[in-house]
């Protein structure tokens, strides 16, 4: 039977290969720094063109989907997943890194139906590392297929996360403890590379065993968690329960052995849900 | 007046090269680990292999030249820094990335005369950059001159560290407690990609503004050091003091100033020296 997401996807395959060209380009040249809810939650000119040319070349082939995405978002649009197909966009995941050319830079475009994600595109656009996950098909980087780590001793394992652009003391304090916490387990290392799109596909592609973060957003995730389940990952709610797309928390890891180990660690502190209506 | 050290530096790139591709083969296979000081001090035979390569390659040509290597040390050569001509090595930096396949791992030499760095080559052979530097000649990526950033302002910055590879928890702590500080003061972020030499190749060329660690070793920041004040970066002690190539700490900067800030913020906390007797 045909797939009747195969050209939405690659559509996206084809517009997320071409904004990462735009970021590239941008990289090359100053970039102007604005900041959004703090000043070390920065957007620039780049994020907003970006996401512009995502959504005007989707809404041209698909006249009828919607759309969440980072920047309409933060200039007031609604947060608010539906039952219609609906492409949850990143223009630029990793604005930090972005603004200091460090090298890990992702577009990241997941789409859902009926509330279910059915596939997931993120381009590591420094790298031109191409990562695509369709339901039941595979999640592959530059055609090669995608594998978890086989590891379930935590001892041995990787793990990733970030600290995040919340400077609020008792969320910095719990957010350290947390890290300690899993330091002392013992864990081969912490790393933090500085995009959540791309740590998801660190873990899809063997080279760390788990990311988990609290204060991350719907757009940063949704394509990454098509990829890491395709790899044969799992993603849990950081208090162990289900995945919640727009909770603004997650574990993602090779196995559950590996995941429920670091969720026992993890200290949560709280953060607005994407779908909050805001007042 | 001609180099008297281009012949070795041109020896040293072309060494790196191959010790890069013997690293880029062994990762196409299994990698058995081992453990050196805890049972998250990693090595495997690569590194191992890698630095055997380097230091008989260099032998042959040099036979009067002086080494420390990681993995000599590890077996019981001496870590003493000797006005002789040394060379510096790291054969892998990074190796838990390696036996991960996490994307930062580098080889790093450095090479000293009188205990002068006198030049620095660290290729981050899985990105393919060689990232090189000949003292008072500049510093370049692939024959790209590159320079740090210039960033003043901490506010605006990325810095880089590491937590370290003891199963400490007091160790732990401390590193928890300056990140902490770091963090708050407020920097843009701070990132972890796992490879000592390859942080000071990102400082140096502008895509972070500051590394800091205590607890590295002269063989992973001798490649370096050349390279980022080269690139027109500043290095020096935790305290603010000079650079102590055998202290085991150091924090470089884009400038002065953000590396005189981070070490205002910085609590000292005990990790050896190289050098000392043991």
């Amino acid at each position: 039977m045909e797939d009747p997401w195969k050209e939405a996807m690659d559509h996206a395959v084809a517009v997320a290969r071409k904004a990462g060209a735009v970021i590239r380009d941008a990289l090359q040249n100053e970039v102007k720094i604005m900041c959004k809810s703090s000043s070390v939650d920065l957007v620039t000119k780049t994020d907003q063109k970006v996401e512009n040319l995502i959504i005007a070349s989707v809404k041209e082939k698909f006249p009828t989907h919607s759309f969440i995405g980072e920047e309409s978002v933060a200039a007031g649009h609604p947060c608010i997943l539906s039952d219609n197909p609906t492409w949850i966009i990143d223009p630029v995941d990793g604005t930090t890194n972005f603004v200091h050319g460090f090298p890990f830079v992702a577009v990241s475009i997941g789409f859902a139906v009926k509330k279910e994600l059915e596939f997931g595109v993120v381009y590591s656009c420094v790298e031109d590392k191409m990562y695509t996950g369709r339901k039941g098909k595979g999640a592959f980087c530059d055609g090669e297929k995608l594998q978890v780590s086989d590891q379930t001793d935590i001892k041995k394992s990787m793990i990733i996360s970030e600290l995040g652009s919340n400077r609020d003391h008792e969320t910095v304090s719990k957010i350290f403890s947390t890290m300690q916490k899993i330091l002392c387990i013992p864990v081969h290392g912490l790393r933090g590379s500085g995009t959540a799109a791309t740590n998801m596909c660190l873990v899809a592609s063997g080279a760390v065993e788990a990311f988990f973060e609290i204060g991350i957003h719907c757009w940063d995730i949704a394509a990454g968690a098509v990829i890491v389940t395709e790899a044969g990952g799992v993603l849990l709610d950081v208090d162990g329960g289900p995945f919640d797309l727009m909770s603004r928390r997650m574990v993602s890891a090779n196995n559950k052995t590996i995941a429920d180990r670091i969720i026992k660690e993890i200290d949560i502190f709280p953060a607005e849900r994407d779908d909050a209506v805001k007042k | 007046m001609s180099d008297p050290w281009k012949e070795c530096m041109d020896h040293c790139i072309a060494v790196t090269k191959e010790a890069g591709k013997m690293i880029r083969e062994a990762l196409k296979k299994d990698i058995p680990i081992m453990q050196k000081s805890s049972p998250v001090d990693l090595v495997t035979e690569t590194d191992q292999k890698v630095e055997a390569l380097i230091i008989s390659s260099i032998k042959e040509r040099y036979p009067t030249h002086s080494f420390i290597g990681e993995e000599s040390v590890a077996a019981g050569a001496p870590s003493i820094l000797t006005d002789n001509p040394t060379w510096i090595i790291d054969p892998i930096d990074g190796t838990t990335n390696f036996v991960h396949r996490f994307p930062f791992v580098s080889v790093s030499i450095g090479f000293t005369v009188n205990k002068e760095i006198e030049f620095g080559v660290v290729y981050s052979c899985i990105e393919e950059k060689m990232y090189t530097a000949r003292k008072g000649k500049g510093a370049f990526c692939n024959g790209v001159p590159i320079k740090v950033s210039g960033q003043e302002d901490i506010t605006k910055s990325l810095v880089l560290t590491e937590m370290g590879l003891k199963k400490d928890p007091e160790h732990f702590k401390a590193v928890m407690s300056n990140m902490q500080k770091i963090l708050t003061i407020p920097v843009h972020g701070i990132r972890s990609p796992g490879s000592a030499a390859v942080n000071m190749c990102l400082v140096a060329c502008g895509s972070a503004d500051a590394y800091y660690h205590i607890g590295i070793h002269c063989w992973d920041m001798a490649g370096g050091a050349a390279i980022v004040t080269e690139a027109g970066g500043v290095i020096m002690d935790i305290t603010g003091g000079p650079f102590d190539l055998m202290s085991r700490r150091l924090i470089t900067a884009s400038s002065r100033a953000i590396a005189e800030h981070i070490a205002q913020q910085l609590q000292e906390f005990p990790c050896g020296r190289d050098d000392a007797v043991n």
